[in-house]
């Protein structure tokens, strides 16, 4: 890969910037929306009350609510609020790593190798069995999910990033600004950053769905978050013996809401990833 | 009355015998992890099939003969003499002799606490059928042992026992495909009369399974959650039977000064050792509601360990639901919400605690949710916490937890409240000791018989001065005790049951050999 091609690959990215953008606005309305609300959402709607179990929707409680009286809708909002920073704080250690690995691979030869096997083994592992290890080994809990998903989401960023970064630095250029004597942090900044940045975020916004649907996968399993706090997975465990008794309200706004902010961002991840990623190439 | 029915019941059993041969289908759980061994723990609860005990409780929960025709205990309150039947057999033909029942006793003492026999020394068979049971103090609840622990044969009992059981019990093994189902069908030699069932099935597996037995018409007798009893399918009726199998917070009783349990947990909480914060926790609860969250009304309110058995104190109890007396002993300790943050606080100390529920409990979930609301309104704030049993088991000597206990034995009551078994398994974990209780459950147990004994029992609940029960130490703020859910074949008559202990499923068999199919097939 040539300094022209790259070149060129940044152009395109600006060019084919408007369905990012599009989907970006959705799924940043939809993030701001689940935040915002449950912030504002009176404690008292969350509330169990023993005078309003198992209710069918009604113009009161629009989704419903559940065996211990509580709203449906706003305790689906909670939970995805609770959800999205899971995910938040999950996709942003994942990638956190994802870098660190790329950029100790690029520093020097055995770092990389390690990388590479590290990598290729984590690869090879069955994802949700990983993930299940390591909740386990915390003892379950928000942390327990937290450290999970950011050390299990880190393999397909990291492999991704070695080979761009690997590509960049055997680059002409590098070599260029090498023979120039520019000391190693100047090529980091001035070289790799802005190659590797679109893939980082693109990156980013690819593993937050998956954080957000391993939380909820963790947390019906019973790994996850405390059962008595509002949590997709939770909720979408609770509603299995709910629905059998007749009270499918219980699971249709968990079910919904979390099928909207994961598809929201897979299709922004999605699209950043189109326009990230150079022409006709393969990552 | 007793007498009434059951002559009603042996009319029954004649008139309906002879067209009632047939099998008889259970989706109620029960398996034993470690198979069908009373000496490693089988056959506690519910009717241990294979076995037959000395004794056994009937439907008051009196002690009535089995093996046992005559029973005593010495004048110093150590040897019970036991007189047993001679018409007794083992599945295979044997007699049961007094050596069977020194050999099943004594081998459970050395089989290492899998079956609860302290104080118990040595049993010595003193004639063929005269057997004497030595202990090394008077423990008159000794006598729940002589009811639960099944005899097995001295002769065949090996390694392999607890796969192919032999005893003098009603049924004897037909088939255990483990995990799946046991089938077991009448033992001829079975002392106590024709079993009308020519087999009996017991289906294991999911809850969720036994409903789906239910539904398609396999099932006769299904264990169902609370939450579905009230929709039975056709042909079977929901059955609600009242327990002893209860649930409450368990209070820490001693202040935190740092100290560690044996196994390094910390131990103590400032705010539970305040016997304020535990009476008024005790004076706040709507149990009554309780019960409507998170029962759905299948139960009923709790005050003790054992409400409704022999042994209870209802005096112990305070009345709950009563928030204005809550604050007001709250205040009168000192107990002041002065920065007006919605908890009160006494010397800088916030009136908050966990209540720490096991997370795999959606009942007991719901208890410390309800627990938790019903508290705010006192300025108490109580932090709901869902654990797993192991993070419990390091949590429980300083954090309150929802517990459940509740046995047809009231050596349970001693093991609760004693201050010799703070922090033994899960029986005391709040540290618990007043020696004045102690002294009335010592004083219950080394009683010379059961009625003189239950007067010492309702003492250590409150004696007018002291006591575990609310109106004393309030070790406890007991909630709830829960109503298990059958459903059951319209055609199945139980008969008058027992009020059932601690754990919904297998302890409904307790009289299987008794039931009767009511239908001509």
């Amino acid at each position: 890969m040539t300094a022209l091609d790259i070149s060129a690959d940044g152009e395109g990215t600006v060019r084919g910037i408007r369905p990012p953008l599009h989907r970006g606005l959705w799924a940043a309305c939809l993030l701001i929306l689940v935040l915002g609300g449950s912030a504002l959402l009176p404690a008292n709607l969350l509330e169990i009350d023993a005078s309003a179990i198992g209710r069918a929707p009604d113009p009161g409680h629009p989704f419903g609510t559940d065996s211990l009286g509580r709203d449906v809708a706003a305790r689906t909002l909670a939970a995805l609020a609770m959800s999205v920073k899971v995910g938040l704080v999950a996709a942003t250690a994942s990638t956190g790593i994802a870098l660190l690995l790329s950029l100790a691979a690029a520093s020097n030869r055995v770092a990389d190798q390690a990388v590479g096997v590290l990598t290729e083994l984590a690869l090879g592992l069955p994802h949700f069995v990983l993930l299940i290890m390591i909740a386990y080994a915390m003892g379950g809990g928000t942390n327990g999910v937290v450290v999970a998903i950011a050390f299990t989401h880190w393999p397909r960023l990291a492999r991704l990033l070695r080979h761009e970064a690997q590509g960049v630095a055997a680059s002409d250029y590098v070599a260029a600004s090498q023979a120039l004597g520019r000391p190693a942090h100047w090529i980091a900044r001035h070289h790799m950053a802005p190659h590797l940045a679109p893939h980082l975020i693109a990156g980013f916004v690819l593993i937050f769905p998956h954080a957000i649907l391993h939380e909820a996968g963790l947390s019906f399993i019973g790994l996850g978050i405390e059962p008595h706090l509002p949590s997709i997975g939770v909720m979408l465990a609770e509603s299995l013996r709910e629905i059998i008794a007749g009270r499918w309200w219980v699971a249709v706004a968990p079910g919904a809401g979390l099928l909207l902010v994961a598809l929201a961002f897979e299709r922004f991840g999605e699209a950043l990833r189109v326009a990230a990623e150079p022409p006709g190439g393969a990552s | 009355m007793t007498k009434l029915t059951a002559a009603v019941l042996c009319a029954a059993v004649f008139l309906s015998a002879p067209l009632s041969a047939r099998p008889l289908v259970l989706a109620v759980g029960g398996e034993p992890d470690g198979g069908f061994d009373p000496l490693t723990g089988w056959g506690r609860y519910g009717n241990p099939l294979f076995q037959s005990t000395l004794l056994k409780r009937d439907a008051d929960l009196t002690l009535e003969g089995d093996l046992a025709t005559d029973w005593g205990l010495s004048e110093d309150g150590l040897i019970w003499s036991v007189t047993l039947r001679e018409d007794a057999r083992f599945s295979d033909g044997a007699p049961v002799t007094a050596e069977d029942v020194a050999f099943t006793f004594n081998t459970a003492r050395d089989a290492g606490g899998l079956v609860d026999l302290q104080d118990f020394v040595a049993a010595r068979a003193t004639g063929p059928f005269t057997v004497d049971l030595e202990l090394s103090a008077p423990r008159i609840s000794f006598a729940s042992r002589l009811a639960t622990l099944g005899i097995v044969p001295a002769k065949s009992y090996g390694p392999g026992y607890a796969r192919e059981p032999i005893g003098s019990g009603p049924f004897r093994m037909v088939e255990w495909q483990e995990g799946a189902q046991l089938v077991v069908e009448p033992n001829p030699y079975w002392h106590g009369g024709e079993v009308p069932f020519e087999r009996v099935s017991f289906v294991f597996g999911s809850e969720d399974a036994g409903l789906a037995l239910a539904r398609t018409g396999v099932a006769d007798v299904v264990a169902v959650p609370a939450s579905q009893a009230d929709a039975p399918p056709e042909g079977m009726r929901a059955l609600h039977i009242e327990t002893v199998d209860n649930r409450g917070l368990m209070f820490p009783m001693r202040p935190d000064t740092g100290e560690r349990s044996a196994g390094g947990a910390p131990i103590g909480n400032d705010v539970t050792a305040d016997r304020a914060i535990r009476v008024a926790v005790n004076q706040a609860l709507d149990r009554d509601a309780l019960v409507a969250l998170a029962l759905g009304g299948h139960g009923r309110p709790a005050t003790g360990p054992a409400d409704g058995l022999p042994w209870d104190n209802p005096d112990a109890g305070l009345a709950g639901n009563d928030p204005d007396a809550a604050r007001a002993t709250l205040e009168a300790a000192g107990w002041v919400d002065a920065d007006g943050d919605g908890t009160r606080e006494k010397d800088g100390l916030p009136a908050r605690f966990a209540i720490v529920y096991p997370s795999s409990d959606s009942t007991r979930q719901a208890l410390a949710l309800g627990a938790a609301q019903q508290l705010r309104g006192i300025g108490i704030t109580a932090e709901p916490a869902g654990r797993s049993w192991d993070e419990i088991g390091a949590m429980m000597h300083s954090n309150v937890v929802v517990f459940g206990w509740g046995a047809h034995d009231p050596s349970e009551v001693y093991n609760l409240y004693h201050g010799r078994f703070a922090a033994i398994d899960d029986f005391n974990p709040g540290y618990y000791d007043n020696p004045a209780v102690n002294a009335h459950l010592e004083a219950a147990e080394s009683a010379n018989d059961f009625a003189a004994s239950l007067p010492h029992w309702r003492a250590a609940a409150w004696d007018g001065e002291t006591g575990f029960g609310p109106r004393g130490d309030a070790a406890w703020a007991w909630m709830v005790n829960l109503e298990h859910s059958y459903w059951v074949s319209e055609c199945l008559d139980m008969g008058p049951m027992q009020i059932h202990p601690h754990g919904h499923g297998f302890p409904i068999t307790h009289d299987l050999p008794g039931w009767r199919w009511t239908c001509a097939e």
